[in-house]
């Protein structure tokens, strides 16, 4: 009975779409088997540089800073292309509310910062 | 104008250790090629600072310190070493510089207020004005 535990990962079909969609044009079928593997790694990369920044800063939880901070490093936000110019260009509506806080009527913020 | 003195400095120094390895391996280097490593550890002096800028900042710092340094360094292993490995022997010799003082304090018998570090790897790098 051993069961093999799979690693966590994107589902392939999200994995396909999303590298369709930015690619614009038809893409092999093998080809995307490697880019699942790029993802792996990027992940992998990815939570390892969050970890060096939070314990950078004195804390065990990873926050929004850490991850502005490691954009930044990748050369994704700079001053002149903004966290939340990438937020609203690039994620749904939903997501958007949650991470841009609006005013509303009856001078309440939402989300609360 | 300042800029321009910097980047003369920075060529010198490149000039200065490019003839060390040019004697070592026993090689020439072109003036173009000092050049344009000069060139090159210039615009990389610019990332560094903006990069040691946010670490700071990050870590709710005003001051540029070492720990800053080894997190930009951290994607190098042997770098990252080296750097680790440079920055014990500035703590231990600041370490025996603080005795030395505190001895030197004591015999005087009037203890002024103990001098804040001066670390010479940050010095330069909080000079540039981009």
């Amino acid at each position: 009975l051993s069961q093999m535990k799979k690693e966590p990962a994107l589902p392939s079909r999200l994995v396909k779409q999303i590298f369709a969609h930015y690619a614009k044009m038809s893409v092999a079928k093998d080809s995307f088997k490697i880019v699942e593997k790029c993802l792996d790694v990027y992940f992998k990369q990815l939570s390892n540089d969050l970890e060096a920044f939070a314990g950078h800063a004195k804390r065990k939880i990873v926050d929004a800073t850490d991850l502005e901070l490691l954009m930044r490093r990748q050369g994704l936000v700079t001053n002149k292309m903004p966290l939340h110019v990438l937020i609203e260009r690039h994620l749904p509506l939903e997501y958007r509310k949650l991470l841009i806080p609006v005013a509303m009527s009856g001078n309440k913020v939402i989300p609360k910062k | 104008m300042t800029l321009e003195r910097l980047k003369a400095a920075v060529h010198y120094t490149a000039g200065c250790l490019c003839q060390e390895v040019a004697e070592d391996k026993e090689i020439e280097f072109s003036k173009q090629t000092i050049a344009a490593i000069s060139d090159i550890t210039f615009s990389q002096c610019e990332i560094f600072a903006k990069d040691l800028e946010m670490f700071a900042r990050h870590a709710k710092r005003s001051t540029i310190n070492t720990e800053d340094v080894k997190l930009l360094a951290r994607r190098s292993q042997s770098l990252l070493k080296y750097i680790t490995q440079k920055s014990e022997e500035l703590a231990s010799s600041n370490q025996k510089q603080k005795e030395k003082k505190k001895k030197k304090n004591e015999g005087e018998s009037k203890g002024r207020s103990s001098e804040a570090q001066v670390q010479p790897m940050m010095a330069d790098s909080e000079e540039l004005d981009t």
